[in-house]
This record gives C-alpha cells, structure tokens and sequence, in this order.
C-alpha cells in the first residue's frame, strides 16, 4: 500500500495511446481543494480587479447601446433594406455558437465517458450559460418593437386569439433556445451543487456560509445524494445531447428555409453545428489559456487537454471547410445564376469581400497548423489560433448575414452596409456581459469541477494501484 | 369615376366643408398662425405647443444625430413626471363648436371630391382634390381636363405638401414691420393716386406668365386706369426660342401644341417632352398609346446632351452638345430637302452649316424615316433651344404636312408672348434707368432664379417700393419693402385656361390657413378692389363674361357657375387651332442667318442648365416628397450634381462623388459634387436649376449647390469656354439605387420589334419560359372560387420613370420623409421603387425603367417567416400587412426577393408639424416606429370601393378602383383589376404575348406582372 503514497497518483494512468496524465504533480484532496476550492476565500487580486474593470467597462457599453436602442429604434444600428439583419443576427448567430462547446464537453463527453473533461467541463459549461444570455439578448432587441416581441412570439391563449407563426423558424428559434438555456442553466447548476456544499463546509465567515449553504440546497455528501446525483447528471447530459445538434440546426433553419441565395442551402444544419462546436471550443482556448496561467490551474488543465481541444477544433475545422466547399460546389452544381452569383461574384469580389477572405484564412486556414503537434502543443501558437478562429466564425455569420442580403436577386434593389457606433457599443458590450459574468463566476465558484478532480484522482490513483499490484504480482516487484 | 365624385359635390359658393370645424374668437393672426380654422386633438392637449417650441430651440436635423439627442433624453426623462403632473389634467383651452346641422353632402367619414385647377407654366392643368372634413389630403388629375385627362406629373401630386408647409409665409410685412392687409390697402390706395397722376409711368409688374381670364382682366383695367404702366411676364426657365421660333417661322406669334396621337416618327431635339412643359402629362399618355406593339407602334429619335426621361424612351439616342443640337437641325434639314416631298426645304438646307460635325449616318436615316412618315411625323425642340433651331423645326413639319396631325399652332393663350428672361431684360434696363419706382411682383422667386448678370437683388434695392407676393419668404421676399404670403392654389380662387384655351375655375378646398392672398387680390388693390376677395373677383368676371359671350345663363348664374365648379372646364371657351400657318423657307434663311452666326462658340467645356424635374426652378425646394424622389435617370435625392460623362471625368481626373469648380471665361464661380451619367454627352456639364436655395424654408436651404452665379442671360441654357477643376472634398450622395446593370439577370425583359412579331422567335421562349407556373408540391390555393382575384400589370413600353406614381403613393398611403441620411444608408419609405437598369455602352446606354413595389405573391417568402402572423394573405390574393401585430423582425423583407418591404427604422412622424399632419389620408394608418410596411394594392380604396358596390347590390366593375399608382400615371403603364373577371382590363393584360413574371421561377406566384418591353428600332441604323 506504500506504492501510491510514494509514487504521484497523476503519473500513472491507463491510456496506451498517451501516456501523459490528466492531473499533474502529487495531489492530495487537500492540495485540490487548495487550489481549486479556497481562492474563492481569498481576496481578489489586482489582476483580478484589472480585468473586472475593464469588462464592466464593456458592460457600460452595453446599457448605453441598450438604452439608445431602445430610445431611438433600430434607426440606431447599421440595419437598412435590403440588409434588414446585421450585427444583430451575426452576433446572437455567434454567441449560441460558442456555447456549444460547453455542452459538447459536458454532456457528449460525458456520455463517451472522456476522462478529460473533468478539469475543463465547468469552465466550458459556465461559458455556454454566459455565451447564451449574450445571445438572448439579441432575438428580443433587434426587434422594431420588442416591448411586444417580448411575448407575442410566446404560444401563449391570448384574448387577441392569435398564436405565433409555427411556420417560422424564429418561433422556434424560441423554443430551442429557451430550451437550451434552460437545460444548461440547470446541468451548470446540479454539477455545482457538491463543490458548493464543499465551499459551505469550508467557509470562513458566517455569511458565506449562509449563502453557499442555500445554493448547496442542502447536499450532505450522503450515498442517497451521490446516486441520485448521479442519476440526474447522466438524465440531464442525455437531455443535452441532442441539444447540441438541435440548436443551431433551428439556427440554421433561420437561414435555410428562406429563398435567400447564400442561404437556402441544406448543408446548413450541419455545417453550422459544426462551427458552433468549432468556434465554442476556441473559445475556450481563448479563456482556458489565460486561466491555468494566473489562476494556479496548469496541473489540473494539462497539455493534454489543451491538445485534446486543438484535435476537436481541427476535426470541426475541418468540416466547417467541407461546409464551405460545398456551398460553393452546389452553387455552380446547381446551375442557378443567381446562387452562382452570390458565391462566386458578390463573396468573392463584391464590395465585402474582404471579409469572406479573413472568414477563408481564419476558418479554413489557421487550423491546418494544428497538424503539427508542435503547433498543438504551443500555448501562444493556441492562443493566437483561437482568437483567429473566434474572428473567422464571427466573419462567416457577416458573410451569412450581410454579404447574402447585400446582393440578392434585384440588382436595382442592392444595398450596403456599414455598422454604426451602436453596433460596435452592443457587440463591445456583449463581450462586456460576458467577460464580467465569467470573472465573476471565477471569483466566487470553483471553476474546476473540484468533486469530479477529486474522483478523477482517487480513481486513477485507484488504477494505479490496482496496475502496479498487478505489474509486481507478474515481475515479482520493480519497485 | 368613383374619385370624382361631381353629384355629392357640395354647393361651390359655400367654401367646401374646411370651415366644419371653426374655432371661436382668437383672431390674431401671427400667434394663430395654423390654428385659425383648425383644432386638433393634439393642440387640446397643449402639450404640442410646448414641444413645439422647444423643437425651434435647436436647429433642424439636431433630432437627426446618431444616437440619443439630449433633447430626446431630456425629453425621456422628464416623460414620467409630465405624465404624473397636470398636463393630462388639462382641460381644452379652447371651444370646439361642431356643426349645429351637417351639411347635406357631407356624411362623417366619406371623402368629398372637388374639381379645380393649377397653373405652373401659365397653362393649367385640371385637378380633383379629395377632402376629409374639410382637409385637402390628395391631387388627382381631372379626368374631364381635356390635357391632362385624370393623370397628374410628381409636381401635382406634390402640391398638398406644400400647402400644409409650416415655412409658409404667415405676414404681411411692410418696411420690416408686420402689417394687417387692411392697412396696407389704406397705403396702396394713397399710393395709386400719386401713380395714377403720371399715368403709372414708374409702375411696373413682374407677374408670372399666365394664362388666366381674370388677371387678364384685371391686367387690362389696371393699363386702362395706369397707361403707362407695364406688365413682364416671366419665368426664368420659359420656352422662349419655341414662341420666337414660331415668329419667325410664321410672321406672327404662335404657340406651338404637339400631337402624338398619330404620330408615326418622332424626332425630339433636346425636348424630354415626356416629363416637362405644359404638354408633359397629354404627351406622356398619347406617345404610350402608340407603344403597343405592332404595325402603328411609333418610333422615337432623341438627341440631347444629358440623359433624360424621354431619351431614356428613345429607339435611337444620339448623345450631342446641346449646342450643336443647331447644327444637328441644319444637317437634317440639309437631308431632308434632298428627299422627295421636302425639296421646299432647299434654302435652308443652304445656309452656312454650324461647326462640329454629327452622325451622318444618324441624321440620313432620321431623315429618310421623317420623310417616309410625312403627315405623321413630328420633329420636336427643346426648351432650351434657339429661336433658330425652333424655326428650322417648324418649317420642316411644315414641309413634311404634319401641321393638323402632329402639330398645329395656336394664336397665344398667353398673356405675354414673351415671358421669359429677354422679358426681364427689359424691366432690368428701366430698373437701371431709375424709371421705376413701384415694382409689384408676383412672378415666383424672380431674385433667386434671374441670371446673374442681371443683379436683380441689388437692382430691387434701388426702387423705393416693391412688393411681393410670394408663398415663401424666400430670397425675393428679404429685399422688398413689402411682402403679402400666398394663398396657396388650394386656398385659392381664380381661374386659369388650358393648352387648348379652355378655361377651369380654381376653387379653394381649404380656407388660407396662414392668411393668404391670391395674386387676384393683389392687382386688384391697386383698382381699389383689393378688399373684394378673390371669390367674388373671379365669380363677378365669369358672370360678365357669360352674358357678354351670350352663353345661356338661365335663371340665375350661380347654376351656370356651379355646374362649371363641378365638372372642373368651362367647354365653351375652348379655342382652335391657327390653320392658315405657311412658311416660306427662302425667307426664313434670310432671317436665320445671321441667328444662325450667334451659336455658341469657343474651346472648353459646355455648360448646360437643365429644369429639376423635382424643384422645377427652386420653387418647389421646400416639399419634402419632391426632395426625397429619386431623380428619374440619376436616382439621386435630396441633391443637384454636376453631371459629366465617364469619358470627360476621367479625362479631368474626376470621379462621382468629388467635389469640383466650375469656372466660368467671365470668371464666375461654383463648387458641386460631381455624378458621372451614363449616355451624357462629352465635354458637357449638366447642371439641375433650382438647387442651393437661401430662402427662409428649412427644407430648401443648403440642398444641393446654387448655379444661378453662372448663368448669364446671353448664355441662358448653354455656355462654352467653361473650365471643370478637382477640389478637395467627397460627397456621398443619397442614391436610391447605385448599381445600374441588370447581371445578366433581365429583371426588366426587352426585345425589338421585329423580334416580337416573329411567331416563335427566342423572345416569345423566353417569355414563355418565365410565365410558366413552376411545379410545387402544395396545391395552390384556388382563387377562382372568390368575387375578386386583385392582379396589376405594368407596362414597361409605357413607362418612361417619370416618377408620378411614386409620389401619388406617398401621398395615398401617408409615407414618410427620412432625410437625406437616412436614403444613403438604404431607407428610404416609397412603397415603389422606380428599377433604373442600363444596358449596352456606358456613354451610350439603353435605358429601360421597372416600376417594382409589393408583387402580392400567392405564395408569398414573407407570410410563413413572420412570427407572430403579421403578413398574411386575404381571400382575394392580396398579401396584408397587419400592423398592429408587426413587431419589426424585417426576416419577412429579408425574405423577400423583391425587396419590396420598408421598415420604419426610426419615428419618422416624431417631428412632423402639426399642419403637416392634416395631409395624411385618414384612410391608411400611420405606421409607428420598429413596423414593417410595403404596397397594399391601396387596399382602403378597394374597401371603399366595395361599400359602394355593396350598397348598390353589385358587384365592383372593372375600372371602378384605381390604385393611387394608376390613377396619378400619364402614361397609363398600370393596370389594376380582378383576374376573376375575363373580360378584365387587367386579364387581358396577364395574357398578353408580353406577359412575364418578375423572379416567378422561385415559385411566389406575382399577382403584378409585367409586360416586356420593345423597342422599335430603325432597321437602316442596326
């Protein structure tokens, strides 16, 4: 029994494809909960301070664009005829989107039974939680009226005896995305609950006691709780599976049932569940690389997840660039002047183009490098492409949303489009809610699954044992 | 006729229903000003004085920032606590008296109809006006006007803006002091003695040209108690080479009326007949009629310099230097006379021949299709054009026997046969001369619009009294003594007299809502009549006239009189043609050539003026709709430019958009935003009249670039040795539509002629290929079943772009202005938009224009988008907008292949004024901000239309409902009706050899069809 105790538990583990561990250095649960559970304790520090500053700054944006929105109308924004849908759709389109990867990494995962979400699952969950409200935001706004909007889209017995449109993909638009908040509002929260009753338990005053205490909901650690518990996280990956396909195939279908060129396509569905997960998990690259630098994470978030995601996002890149390929492929296929047009004329050399071009280079380009493992293995390298991806995945709802209105089937009728200081202010802002939503989140709860750390830890140490048992029952000890 | 509705018209002395709702005591006219006669539910309240005020707080357009204004903000703020103080509390300050008895012909609810009149070029057109308790809210053409035969131009249509125009001048100001009229009669009548005492030998008038009975009238009495006085008639953009040309052509002073009823071929020398002058409405209509297909389709020839609406309708374009336009001329007549049956043409065809040499193959073949046409031919000149190419003109058509078909002349309805800039000329000496010291204006801005080198600003100072009589106080009315507002034409009695002579009553349909007088009044205040009133002026002159004329007046005039109200012409006055014309062509060489010898010469570029088909001369620079139009051929609004052709802006380094001097040999200058036209002619600038105007309307002011520095009256329309230099600076113009090629796509199908008389040629494939219904798998929805099927058609042979129907629908359905802005960035609110594609060579384009608004597709991309049901589809196929229920998604307009959706992206009715607000048509919501809006078929008139059939226990006849776009165009390019019906107009049209569906492939079943366009080109010019 002395094996375990001197040989460190994340050395060892039972992958023969990758030997490298997914926690490492000697870890106890008490040097988990150190790291991982206290700093919630500890006062926050400058840099802390320094980034909630300038977030809540953003976040300033945001109420000022909101308030002129609302005050002036959509006049605000960019937004003409014939492009009636700009910064708004793009970056509701774009924000569901990165929260993809926190569903994919909680629930499919889960389910595939990856070991190495455990150290990343809380952080990508809480970024489709935040990702998601940016994104509501914008259906409700972008509205001419949404003093009215706000509950005539809801199939509600109203005495008008008028029901939403089922025929129109923004109604379900509604229900898919209230769906999917809800479902992850709910996977965030239950996956919280032990480590919140473990902060209660270890809380240093009696107020925080008090409020851990209630969000805990009264979670003692029992065999009863782990079952249930158990139980219901596995219900709610099931439910939130199919989520990950479904929402952004009914974002597509906002597009793709139209009679837009550059839009009436059926590789949509797909193509945009596969850029969701593509853009949600350089997302969080974009967040996780910063983190396990300052908040002290680098031994539960190891190279190997890193290296993992880059893997995922040149898989999903892939795909995205089928997607593209396609596009193109049935434009010219299909013989129909004016989807030729769209792809091959007003994409590629109209006014805008150079927008599709930055969508190609940051889209299809920049993760080609992921296959050179040096490249996946460099945090800056990482860093740089994530950012790049989040730009191109931006790029290419431009490219969907306005490069598709600007120039449809009327030459007579084609229009421009420039974003006003409104737009920049409400994705600025955005980014503000975001941004302060998570510091937050990193402040006062655990950003890594401490529980599922905990277990991760007990249970390799456990094959460890089990391994090393066996390896000195056949060789007679190396040890 | 259902909009004419002269049975239920009320009695005509009675002033209409305006004065239903008069307000007691408040007699002050200054602070009164816009609430004389009327109380709104809004004044009730109060509160919009208050705003009002503090909207003159700021400049115009400060509500126009990006952003929150701090007027909104404040505005916001402070809502709360008006809505929890007393404002809401108040009790009306002022008495509301309703009618004790309603008058019989008005039922609450119902439009009345009245018929009256306008004049703009001395000649008058007939008007029904539609009244809603006594507010004017739309202009139809008078379909018993034998001109204008119900049809209306963007001008007309645009009128009832300018009436409720809260920049309207409210004062009499005398010497800078308000003054009442009352007193200043008191003055005049002093005054008229002492000028009266020399025979009114230093008074003078500059009127208008008119061609009015009553101010003929009082012209004639006022010479007889004033003989030495003089009347100048003018107008600074009057056709004065088309009346001296006729002199000189004939020996006597004629008016020129052209005829296109018959004619076969027509050769337009710089004249866009189609959408100016006098004739545009009756040329429009005839030139279309003769557009179908077929052995008697007509043939038009156009050389001009700049692109126009009518050169845009042209078979054949030849783009010249407007003034080369005379050499032109010459070349054609030196063709002609070797022609049989011109040879009369010989001695002119001798005369020295103008510099620059045109297409000579251009010119045989004209020539040779003029002369196979004899007797149906036409050859017709511009405005702008000398007295000597008018002459040449005539004495063709002469040749050619088109006189009695295509043309005939006519001893002047005018009162001046000079009216124009030559007339001023001659004020302008006496002026210098000190030999006038009463000026009485009431020619329209003459300060603003006279050529530069007449300095009549400084010129007017010099005379001790002037007094103007104008609409605005514009830059005329800050250098007079004294200024009296107009009544507006619909505030206005008078009369006024056709092209044809016949006469029609101008009848107000609103009493002045700013005291205004009529120009009546004012001449007749110096016959000590001033206090009569312009009623029983005109009503007093027409009872002498019919007795004097021996008319049957029976029992009591008043019957005679209104008969005339009502039917909007007095048929006896009509006049008749001069028959007796001759020319004799040896004679006029003699006079023409030394005419002939004055051509413009010298290097550089050529300036040209052109009259705005928006602003006309400035006058109309404060009418919001007539700014925010798109220009017909360049689509630019809100501005004037200077426009080149792409040969000469790249020569001088220019591109559209840069700002550029204009300079002239004498040294004048002016800076503008260049436009590169297609089709324009090289080495020529064309700039629009009208534009930089500095008057006191707001609109006006600052739109566009003043060029009346340049204009010169020795140089009047063209102007050589100019120089075009790049300044500093770029200009983004509000473009209602900036790509100008089709992509191969044929949105607006053309062919020719002989193509479409080919059974079986590509073009009837083509058509065919685009009318089929494409295959679905839904059942459509079965119409046939329903009373009404609602379909259009519009005829792009007969559309010419000229705008009408555009502003007849803004007027109809309440739509708003947005500002220049607001149009650059892609907002502008006209439900249609006039499609302007070029084809062919940049500098030598085919023009084809497609009139596209809401299509009212039966399976339509914006019904099943919508979220919450807001556009749906009615039984009868028409595509609804439900407003209420809109909340502003705009997926239904992204959706839309047409993009025949608009959004109203801001409150466009937020700062609208209140008086403004009486034009709206109480028939058609108002939309509010965040709502989608779009072409409804005019769906109130449809329902209005059917409550009148369903009275009378019948179904709606074919006709019976005319779409505002319909009813305003001259050319007649709409049609609208139930394809239910087969004998329908509109069925016949659907099933015309010329039918297509506009983007029908995809499957949305348009209700609006479209019928091809052909053109009929001279098989010697292919």
């Amino acid at each position: 029994m002395s094996a375990p105790a001197t040989s460190p538990a994340g050395d060892l583990t039972t992958d023969p494809v990758d030997p490298r561990p997914f926690i490492e250095g000697t870890q106890t649960d008490q040097t988990i909960n150190d790291t991982l559970l206290h700093h919630v304790f500890r006062g926050a520090g400058k840099g802390w301070w320094a980034c909630f500053a300038v977030a809540l700054a953003m976040l300033g944006c945001l109420v000022v664009a909101l308030t002129v929105t609302l005050v002036k109308g959509i006049g605000a924004w960019g937004n003409n005829i014939p492009v009636g849908w700009a910064f708004d759709i793009i970056n509701f389109v774009w924000w569901i989107g990165i929260g993809h990867a926190g569903t994919l990494i909680s629930a499919i995962l889960l389910l595939f039974q990856q070991k190495w979400r455990t150290s990343i699952n809380r952080f990508a969950e809480a970024m489709t939680l935040f990702a998601v409200m940016c994104a509501l935001l914008f259906p409700l706004i972008h509205t001419g009226r949404p003093w009215f909007a706000a509950y005539w889209l809801l199939p509600y017995p109203s005495v008008q005896g008028i029901w939403p449109q089922f025929k129109s993909p923004l109604v379900w638009d509604v229900f898919a995305v209230s769906t999917y908040f809800t479902i992850s509002l709910l996977f965030w929260f239950l996956g919280l609950i032990p480590d919140l009753a473990a902060l209660r338990d270890s809380a240093t005053s009696k107020v925080k006691r008090t409020i851990y205490g209630m969000l805990a909901m009264g979670w003692r650690g029992s065999g009863r709780h782990w079952a249930e518990y158990k139980w219901a996280y596995l219900l709610l990956a099931g439910l939130s599976t199919p989520l990950v396909l479904s929402v952004h195939t009914i974002v597509s279908f906002d597009f793709a049932t139209s009679v837009m060129p550059g839009w009436h396509t059926t590789i949509f569905p797909p193509y945009f569940v596969a850029g969701a997960i593509f853009s949600g998990f350089a997302m969080v690259m974009t967040w996780m690389i910063p983190a396990r630098q300052f908040l002290g994470l680098k031994h539960v978030v190891t190279m190997r997840h890193l290296e993992n995601m880059n893997k995922v996002m040149l898989a999903t890149g892939m795909m995205v660039s089928y997607g593209y390929i396609m596009e193109h492929f049935i434009a010219w296929y299909s013989g129909n002047q004016y989807e030729f047009a769209q792809f091959f004329e007003v994409r590629q050399k109209g006014p805008l183009a150079p927008i599709y071009w930055l969508m190609i280079f940051c889209n299809v380009v920049t993760p080609q490098i992921f296959w050179f493992k040096r490249m996946r293995t460099s945090l800056a390298v990482m860093w740089v492409a994530s950012i790049l991806i989040n730009v191109g995945m931006w790029c290419e709802r431009f490219v969907i949303v306005v490069i598709s209105l600007h120039r449809d089937f009327l030459p007579a009728s084609w229009g421009s489009y420039a974003p006003t200081w409104v737009d920049i202010c409400l994705f600025t802002g955005t980014i503000g809610l975001f941004s302060t939503l998570f510091l937050l989140f990193l402040k006062f709860v655990p950003a890594v699954a401490v529980t599922e750390v905990k277990e991760l830890r007990h249970e390799t140490e456990h094959d460890a044992h089990i391994e090393a048992s066996l390896t000195a029952g056949v060789t007679g000890g190396s040890h | 006729m259902s909009c004419h509705d002269h049975d239920t018209a009320k009695p005509p002395g009675k002033r209409s229903g305006s004065l239903a709702i008069v307000a007691a005591g408040d007699e002050t006219p200054a602070v009164a000003a816009g609430r004389k006669y009327w109380r709104s539910v809004e004044e009730r309240s109060g509160s919009p004085d208050i705003l009002k005020a503090a909207q003159r707080e700021f400049p115009p357009g400060a509500s126009e920032l990006d952003g929150v204004s701090r007027r909104s903000f404040v505005q916001l703020l402070s809502a709360s606590a008006a809505l929890a103080g007393g404002v809401a509390c108040q009790r009306p300050n002022h008495k509301i008296v309703p009618f004790v008895r309603r008058p019989p012909e008005v039922t609450p609810g119902n439009p009345l109809h009245f018929a009256t009149a306008y004049s703009l070029e001395g000649f008058g057109s007939g008007l029904v006006v539609e009244s809603h308790s006594g507010r004017p809210t739309k202009i139809e053409g008078n379909p018993d006007h034998p001109d204008t035969a119900g049809a209306t131009n963007s001008i007309e249509q645009a009128l009832i803006l300018n009436l409720y125009d809260h920049n309207r001048a409210r004062q009499i100001r005398h010497k800078g002091e308000p003054a009442a009229w009352k007193s200043l009669l008191a003055e005049l009548a002093t005054r008229s003695q002492t000028l009266a005492a020399d025979g009114g030998a230093k008074l003078r008038f500059l009127v208008e040209p008119s061609a009015s009975p009553l101010l003929a009238d009082l012209r004639a009495r006022i010479l007889l108690r004033y003989p030495k006085a003089k009347f100048v008639s003018y107008s600074s953009v009057a056709a004065e080479g088309q009346s001296e040309g006729a002199r000189l052509a004939f020996g006597r002073p004629l008016e020129v009326r052209n005829d296109l009823s018959q004619a076969a071929v027509i050769v337009s020398l710089d004249a866009d007949f189609l959408v100016d002058g006098p004739e545009q409405i009756r040329l429009a209509r005839q030139f279309a009629a003769a557009r179908t297909p077929g052995a008697n389709m007509n043939r038009l020839y156009v050389a001009e310099p700049c692109l126009t609406v009518t050169g845009g309708m042209a078979d054949h374009r030849l783009r010249v230097r407007g003034s080369e336009i005379t050499g032109l001329a010459q070349a054609l007549v030196a063709e002609l006379s070797k022609l049989p049956g011109a040879e009369s043409l010989a001695p002119l065809a001798a005369l020295p021949k103008s510099p620059a040499g045109p297409d000579a193959k251009w010119v045989a073949a004209v020539a040779k299709d003029l002369a196979r046409a004899r007797g149906k031919g036409l050859l017709i000149a511009g405005r702008r054009q000398p007295a000597a190419v008018h002459a040449l003109v005539n004495a063709v058509n002469v040749a050619l026997g088109n006189v009695g078909t295509t043309v005939t002349y006519w001893a002047p309805v005018l009162h001046d046969t000079s009216n124009g800039i030559e007339s001023l000329r001659g004020l302008v000496e006496d002026i210098a001369a000190g030999s006038v010291e009463t000026l009485i204006i009431t020619a329209s801005n003459p300060v603003y619009t006279a050529p530069a080198d007449f300095k009549l600003d400084k010129l007017l100072a010099r005379i001790p009294n002037t007094l103007y009589w104008g609409l605005y106080e514009d830059e005329t009315a800050q250098v007079v003594t004294t200024f009296i507002p107009a009544a507006h034409p619909l505030e206005s009695w008078g009369d006024v007299r056709g092209l044809g002579g016949r006469a029609s009553l101008v009848q107000p349909l609103i009493s002045p809502l700013w005291s205004g007088l009529t120009d009546a009044d004012v001449l007749a205040s110096l016959l000590g009549e001033g206090d009569l009133g312009s009623h029983q002026l005109v009503k007093e002159f027409w009872r002498k006239r019919a007795v004097s004329s021996g008319w049957n007046v029976g029992a009591s005039f008043d019957g005679l009189w209104e008969s005339w109200l009502a039917k909007g012409v007095i048929d006896k006055t009509a006049e008749m043609p001069d028959t007796s014309v001759a020319t004799n062509p040896a004679l006029l060489a003699g006079t023409l050539q030394p005419l002939l010898a004055q051509a413009p010469k010298g290097e550089g570029l050529e300036l040209a003026f052109t009259v705005d088909q928006k602003v006309f001369d400035g006058r109309f620079g404060n009418n919001t709709w007539l700014q925010e139009l798109p220009h017909p051929i360049t689509k630019i609004t809100w501005d004037n430019a200077i426009l080149i052709s792409k040969t000469t802006a790249t020569r001088l380094g220019l591109e559209t958009g840069d700002f550029a001097r204009i300079e002239m040999a004498g040294g004048a200058q002016v800076t503008g935003p260049v436009y590169m036209q297609p089709g324009h002619a090289d080495d020529t600038i064309t700039v629009a009249l009208g534009y930089g105007r500095s008057g006191s309307e707001e609109f006006a002011r600052d739109v566009g670039f003043n060029v009346g520095a340049l204009r010169s009256s020795r140089a009047p329309w063209f102007d050589r040795g100019v120089t075009l230099t790049k300044t500093s600076g770029h200009k983004k113009f509000g473009i209602t539509q900036d790509h100008w090629s089709m992509e191969g796509r044929e949105p607006a199908m053309e062919t020719h002629l002989a193509e479409f008389m080919k059974e079986g040629s590509e073009f009837h494939e083509r058509v065919e290929g685009r009318r089929a219904p494409v295959a679905t798998i839904h059942t459509p929805v079965d119409y046939s079943t329903q009373p009404y099927k609602w379909a259009m058609s519009i005829d792009l042979n007969k559309c010419t772009g000229c705008n009408a129907c555009v502003v007849a629908c803004q007027s109809e359905n309440n739509i708003p202005v947005v500002g220049r802005d607001n149009v650059r960035i892609g907002r502008e609110m006209q439900w249609i938009r006039l499609d302007r594609y070029y084809s062919g060579e940049i500098e030598d384009p085919e023009v084809i224009h497609q009139p596209v608004a809401c299509v009212h597709c039966e399976t339509a991309p914006c019904e099943y988008v919508c979220p919450v049901n807001a556009t749906v589809h009615s039984d009868e196929g028409l595509n609804e907008m439900v407003y209420n229920r809109c909340i502003g998604t705009r997926y239904c307009s992204n959706n839309c292949p047409y993009k025949a959706r608009r959004f109203n992206f801001l409150d466009y009715h937020e700062d609208v004024p209140s008086t403004r607000k009486m034009a709206t048509n109480p028939d058609v919501t108002v939309r509010s901000r965040g709502i989608m809006e779009k072409c409804t078929y005019c769906v109130q008139r449809i329902e209005r239309t059917r409550i009148d059939a369903r009275v009378e226990g019948r179904k709606i006849r074919d006709g019976e409902i005319l779409t505002a776009c319909q009813q305003g165009c001259p050319s007649q390019a709409i049609v609208f009706g139930s394809l239910n019906d087969p004998g329908s107009q509109v069925s016949r049209q659907h099933q015309d050899a010329r039918r297509y569906d506009l983007l029908g492939e995809l499957g949305t079943r348009p209700r609006t069809i479209y019928l091809a366009r052909v053109r009929n080109p001279n098989p010697d010019l292919a």
